[in-house]
Protein backbone atom coordinates (compact mmCIF):
# COMPACT_ATOMS: atom_id res chain seq x y z
CA UNK A 1 0.00 0.00 0.00
CA UNK A 2 1.18 3.35 -1.27
CA UNK A 3 1.74 6.06 1.53
CA UNK A 4 1.54 9.67 1.38
CA UNK A 5 4.12 11.58 2.81
CA UNK A 6 2.62 14.46 4.71
CA UNK A 7 4.48 17.35 4.95
CA UNK A 8 5.78 17.76 8.41
CA UNK A 9 3.50 19.58 10.41
CA UNK A 10 4.91 23.21 10.76
CA UNK A 11 5.47 24.81 14.31
CA UNK A 12 2.24 27.12 15.14
CA UNK A 13 4.09 30.56 15.94
CA UNK A 14 2.90 31.31 19.34
CA UNK A 15 1.21 35.08 19.93
CA UNK A 16 4.21 37.27 21.30
CA UNK A 17 2.76 38.66 24.54
CA UNK A 18 3.48 42.13 22.78
CA UNK A 19 0.81 41.57 20.50
CA UNK A 20 -2.33 41.26 22.90
CA UNK A 21 -5.24 43.31 23.47
CA UNK A 22 -5.76 44.81 26.79
CA UNK A 23 -9.22 43.86 27.60
CA UNK A 24 -10.87 42.46 24.85
CA UNK A 25 -11.01 43.53 21.05
CA UNK A 26 -14.18 44.93 21.51
CA UNK A 27 -13.78 47.63 23.90
CA UNK A 28 -10.44 48.73 21.57
CA UNK A 29 -13.15 49.23 18.83
CA UNK A 30 -15.17 51.16 21.46
CA UNK A 31 -11.95 53.31 22.90
CA UNK A 32 -10.72 53.80 18.92
CA UNK A 33 -14.69 55.65 17.90
CA UNK A 34 -14.12 57.34 20.85
CA UNK A 35 -10.81 58.34 20.13
CA UNK A 36 -11.96 59.38 16.80
CA UNK A 37 -15.13 61.45 17.83
CA UNK A 38 -12.67 63.44 20.13
CA UNK A 39 -9.85 64.00 17.39
CA UNK A 40 -13.03 65.94 15.05
CA UNK A 41 -13.92 67.76 18.20
CA UNK A 42 -10.03 68.46 18.91
CA UNK A 43 -10.29 69.71 15.08
CA UNK A 44 -13.39 71.26 16.06
CA UNK A 45 -11.28 73.11 18.75
CA UNK A 46 -8.11 74.24 16.48
CA UNK A 47 -10.10 75.59 13.88
CA UNK A 48 -12.21 77.80 16.54
CA UNK A 49 -8.69 78.83 17.73
CA UNK A 50 -7.42 79.62 15.01
CA UNK A 51 -10.01 82.18 13.62
CA UNK A 52 -10.82 83.62 17.27
CA UNK A 53 -7.05 83.77 19.21
CA UNK A 54 -8.18 86.50 21.22
CA UNK A 55 -11.86 84.64 22.22
CA UNK A 56 -9.57 82.06 23.64
CA UNK A 57 -7.26 83.84 25.07
CA UNK A 58 -9.67 85.83 27.27
CA UNK A 59 -11.91 83.04 27.55
CA UNK A 60 -9.72 81.06 29.43
CA UNK A 61 -8.81 83.49 32.29
CA UNK A 62 -12.93 83.46 33.30
CA UNK A 63 -13.36 79.96 33.55
CA UNK A 64 -12.33 77.91 37.29
CA UNK A 65 -9.07 76.78 37.40
CA UNK A 66 -9.43 75.07 40.58
CA UNK A 67 -12.78 73.31 39.13
CA UNK A 68 -10.21 72.09 35.99
CA UNK A 69 -7.68 70.74 38.88
CA UNK A 70 -9.88 68.84 40.47
CA UNK A 71 -11.11 67.20 37.84
CA UNK A 72 -7.61 66.38 36.30
CA UNK A 73 -6.51 65.24 39.66
CA UNK A 74 -9.45 62.83 40.17
CA UNK A 75 -9.39 61.31 36.91
CA UNK A 76 -5.35 60.63 36.95
CA UNK A 77 -6.31 59.38 40.71
CA UNK A 78 -8.81 56.80 39.45
CA UNK A 79 -7.11 55.84 36.76
CA UNK A 80 -3.82 54.80 39.20
CA UNK A 81 -6.85 52.90 41.86
CA UNK A 82 -8.17 51.02 38.58
CA UNK A 83 -4.97 49.81 37.43
CA UNK A 84 -3.87 48.74 40.79
CA UNK A 85 -6.97 46.94 40.59
CA UNK A 86 -5.68 45.13 37.77
CA UNK A 87 -2.01 44.77 39.10
CA UNK A 88 -3.11 43.00 41.89
CA UNK A 89 -5.74 40.42 39.68
CA UNK A 90 -3.00 40.11 37.79
CA UNK A 91 -1.43 38.86 41.19
CA UNK A 92 -3.86 36.78 42.11
CA UNK A 93 -4.71 39.27 44.80
CA UNK A 94 -8.62 39.51 44.31
CA UNK A 95 -9.57 41.33 47.84
CA UNK A 96 -6.88 43.59 47.22
CA UNK A 97 -8.04 44.10 43.41
CA UNK A 98 -11.80 44.73 44.61
CA UNK A 99 -10.36 47.17 47.15
CA UNK A 100 -8.51 49.03 44.34
CA UNK A 101 -11.50 49.12 42.54
CA UNK A 102 -13.89 50.46 44.86
CA UNK A 103 -11.45 53.37 45.85
CA UNK A 104 -11.10 54.17 41.81
CA UNK A 105 -15.06 54.30 41.79
CA UNK A 106 -15.39 56.42 45.06
CA UNK A 107 -12.27 58.61 43.58
CA UNK A 108 -13.81 58.84 39.86
CA UNK A 109 -17.88 59.91 41.69
CA UNK A 110 -16.20 62.63 42.54
CA UNK A 111 -15.85 63.75 38.55
CA UNK A 112 -19.65 64.50 38.49
CA UNK A 113 -19.95 66.23 41.72
CA UNK A 114 -16.79 68.60 40.44
CA UNK A 115 -18.02 68.99 37.60
CA UNK A 116 -21.79 70.24 38.75
CA UNK A 117 -20.51 72.47 40.97
CA UNK A 118 -18.09 74.06 38.05
CA UNK A 119 -21.64 74.57 36.24
CA UNK A 120 -23.02 76.21 39.11
CA UNK A 121 -19.50 78.27 39.13
CA UNK A 122 -19.82 78.97 35.55
CA UNK A 123 -23.60 80.12 35.50
CA UNK A 124 -23.54 82.55 38.22
CA UNK A 125 -20.63 84.08 36.97
CA UNK A 126 -22.53 84.65 33.44
CA UNK A 127 -21.04 81.67 31.22
CA UNK A 128 -23.31 79.80 29.97
CA UNK A 129 -23.43 78.39 26.14
CA UNK A 130 -24.08 81.47 24.36
CA UNK A 131 -21.14 83.20 26.10
CA UNK A 132 -19.22 83.01 22.82
CA UNK A 133 -17.18 80.85 20.95
CA UNK A 134 -14.47 79.78 23.43
CA UNK A 135 -17.48 79.13 26.08
CA UNK A 136 -19.85 77.13 23.08
CA UNK A 137 -16.77 74.96 21.91
CA UNK A 138 -15.37 74.03 26.04
CA UNK A 139 -19.16 73.04 26.48
CA UNK A 140 -19.00 70.86 23.49
CA UNK A 141 -15.59 69.33 24.36
CA UNK A 142 -16.05 69.11 28.37
CA UNK A 143 -19.83 67.55 28.12
CA UNK A 144 -19.03 65.14 25.73
CA UNK A 145 -16.47 63.84 28.23
CA UNK A 146 -18.79 63.91 31.05
CA UNK A 147 -20.79 61.46 28.99
CA UNK A 148 -18.07 59.83 28.23
CA UNK A 149 -16.82 59.25 32.21
CA UNK A 150 -20.42 58.53 32.85
CA UNK A 151 -20.33 55.73 30.56
CA UNK A 152 -16.80 54.51 32.79
CA UNK A 153 -18.33 55.21 35.72
CA UNK A 154 -21.30 52.81 34.94
CA UNK A 155 -18.72 50.24 33.38
CA UNK A 156 -16.67 50.79 36.99
CA UNK A 157 -20.08 49.62 38.98
CA UNK A 158 -21.00 46.62 36.51
CA UNK A 159 -17.78 45.72 36.95
CA UNK A 160 -17.43 45.72 40.57
CA UNK A 161 -20.66 43.86 40.64
CA UNK A 162 -19.41 40.70 38.64
CA UNK A 163 -15.83 41.16 40.58
CA UNK A 164 -17.90 41.04 43.94
CA UNK A 165 -19.37 37.64 42.90
CA UNK A 166 -15.77 36.29 41.68
CA UNK A 167 -16.02 36.93 38.01
CA UNK A 168 -12.47 37.87 37.99
CA UNK A 169 -9.23 35.73 38.59
CA UNK A 170 -5.92 35.81 38.04
CA UNK A 171 -5.67 33.47 34.79
CA UNK A 172 -9.45 35.58 33.51
CA UNK A 173 -9.73 39.37 34.03
CA UNK A 174 -10.14 40.63 30.76
CA UNK A 175 -13.64 42.57 31.72
CA UNK A 176 -11.99 44.53 34.32
CA UNK A 177 -8.68 44.99 32.10
CA UNK A 178 -11.39 46.19 29.04
CA UNK A 179 -12.91 48.70 31.77
CA UNK A 180 -9.17 49.90 32.62
CA UNK A 181 -8.49 50.50 29.44
CA UNK A 182 -11.54 52.31 28.53
CA UNK A 183 -10.84 54.57 31.98
CA UNK A 184 -7.26 55.43 31.14
CA UNK A 185 -8.65 56.62 27.06
CA UNK A 186 -11.02 58.46 28.82
CA UNK A 187 -8.20 59.89 30.99
CA UNK A 188 -6.14 61.11 28.24
CA UNK A 189 -8.61 62.81 26.69
CA UNK A 190 -9.46 65.22 29.84
CA UNK A 191 -5.54 65.37 29.84
CA UNK A 192 -6.02 67.03 26.79
CA UNK A 193 -8.93 69.19 27.56
CA UNK A 194 -7.61 70.28 30.26
CA UNK A 195 -4.12 71.86 28.64
CA UNK A 196 -6.84 73.54 26.15
CA UNK A 197 -8.96 75.51 28.40
CA UNK A 198 -7.85 75.94 31.85
CA UNK A 199 -3.96 75.82 30.89
CA UNK A 200 -2.96 77.32 27.86
CA UNK A 201 -4.41 81.36 28.39
CA UNK B 1 4.95 38.52 43.85
CA UNK B 2 6.33 41.39 41.18
CA UNK B 3 6.80 40.38 37.63
CA UNK B 4 9.99 42.95 36.22
CA UNK B 5 9.99 41.78 32.66
CA UNK B 6 9.86 44.23 30.28
CA UNK B 7 7.64 41.79 27.55
CA UNK B 8 4.60 40.91 30.15
CA UNK B 9 1.92 42.83 32.02
CA UNK B 10 3.72 44.30 34.85
CA UNK B 11 2.34 43.14 38.53
CA UNK B 12 4.40 45.72 40.57
CA UNK B 13 2.33 48.89 41.97
CA UNK B 14 5.79 50.37 42.34
CA UNK B 15 5.69 51.93 38.26
CA UNK B 16 1.79 52.65 38.47
CA UNK B 17 2.60 55.02 41.62
CA UNK B 18 5.58 56.69 40.12
CA UNK B 19 3.61 57.32 36.90
CA UNK B 20 0.94 58.81 39.33
CA UNK B 21 2.75 60.90 41.04
CA UNK B 22 4.64 62.10 37.71
CA UNK B 23 1.04 63.19 36.34
CA UNK B 24 0.48 64.62 39.41
CA UNK B 25 3.65 67.13 39.24
CA UNK B 26 2.95 68.00 36.26
CA UNK B 27 -0.44 68.90 36.36
CA UNK B 28 0.41 71.19 39.26
CA UNK B 29 3.85 72.35 37.10
CA UNK B 30 1.74 73.01 33.69
CA UNK B 31 -0.72 75.09 35.72
CA UNK B 32 1.57 76.82 37.76
CA UNK B 33 4.00 78.04 34.59
CA UNK B 34 1.53 78.22 32.40
CA UNK B 35 0.64 81.09 34.73
CA UNK B 36 3.97 82.02 35.65
CA UNK B 37 4.90 82.75 31.60
CA UNK B 38 1.64 83.99 30.29
CA UNK B 39 1.92 85.82 26.84
CA UNK B 40 5.20 84.10 26.72
CA UNK B 41 5.85 83.45 22.94
CA UNK B 42 6.89 80.04 23.47
CA UNK B 43 3.90 79.25 26.43
CA UNK B 44 2.17 76.86 24.31
CA UNK B 45 5.56 74.62 23.34
CA UNK B 46 6.08 74.21 27.45
CA UNK B 47 2.04 73.05 27.22
CA UNK B 48 2.90 70.82 24.26
CA UNK B 49 5.23 68.86 26.14
CA UNK B 50 3.57 68.88 29.14
CA UNK B 51 0.04 67.25 27.75
CA UNK B 52 2.78 64.80 25.81
CA UNK B 53 4.29 63.71 29.02
CA UNK B 54 1.45 62.94 30.73
CA UNK B 55 -0.60 61.61 28.01
CA UNK B 56 2.56 59.09 27.29
CA UNK B 57 2.76 58.53 31.03
CA UNK B 58 -1.01 56.96 31.18
CA UNK B 59 -0.05 54.95 27.56
CA UNK B 60 2.97 53.43 29.52
CA UNK B 61 2.07 52.90 32.83
CA UNK B 62 -1.60 52.40 33.10
CA UNK B 63 -2.43 51.11 29.56
CA UNK B 64 0.97 49.40 28.53
CA UNK B 65 0.56 50.14 25.66
CA UNK B 66 4.13 49.41 24.40
CA UNK B 67 2.95 45.52 25.21
CA UNK B 68 -0.11 45.63 23.18
CA UNK B 69 -1.24 44.81 19.81
CA UNK B 70 0.32 46.89 17.27
CA UNK B 71 -2.25 49.14 16.14
CA UNK B 72 -2.79 50.02 19.39
CA UNK B 73 0.33 51.27 20.17
CA UNK B 74 0.39 52.71 16.96
CA UNK B 75 -2.78 54.36 17.19
CA UNK B 76 -2.00 55.44 20.89
CA UNK B 77 1.02 57.13 20.03
CA UNK B 78 -0.98 58.90 17.27
CA UNK B 79 -3.76 60.00 19.06
CA UNK B 80 -1.33 61.30 21.86
CA UNK B 81 0.75 63.36 19.46
CA UNK B 82 -1.82 65.04 17.44
CA UNK B 83 -2.95 67.71 20.42
CA UNK B 84 0.28 68.91 21.09
CA UNK B 85 1.56 68.94 17.10
CA UNK B 86 -1.95 70.66 16.84
CA UNK B 87 -0.99 72.83 19.60
CA UNK B 88 1.87 74.24 18.77
CA UNK B 89 0.74 74.55 14.86
CA UNK B 90 -2.03 76.52 15.50
CA UNK B 91 -0.01 78.88 18.35
CA UNK B 92 2.78 79.24 15.45
CA UNK B 93 0.42 79.44 11.83
CA UNK B 94 -2.92 80.81 13.48
CA UNK B 95 -3.46 83.12 10.70
CA UNK B 96 -2.61 80.74 7.59
CA UNK B 97 -4.41 77.69 9.20
CA UNK B 98 -7.57 79.68 9.58
CA UNK B 99 -7.14 80.69 6.15
CA UNK B 100 -6.81 76.88 4.91
CA UNK B 101 -9.91 75.80 7.21
CA UNK B 102 -12.08 78.68 6.09
CA UNK B 103 -15.24 76.97 3.69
Amino acid sequence: MNTIALPATEAIPEVPVSRRFPGNKGIWVGITCELVEFLVLFIVYFVSRAHFPDAFEEGAERLSRISGTVITLLMVTSSFFIACSVAAIRAGQRRRSIYWLIAGLVVSLGYPVAKIMEINWNLAHGINGESGIFFTVYYYLTFNHFVHATWGILGILWVLARHLVGGYTAEDHSGLEALASYWHATDIIWLIIFSFFYVLA
Amino acid sequence: MTNTNDNTPSTALAPLAYAWLGLVVLTLLGLGLGQWFRGAGWQPLLVAAIVWVKSWLVCRHFIESHLAHPFITKMMRGFILFAPIALILTAFFGSQFARWATL
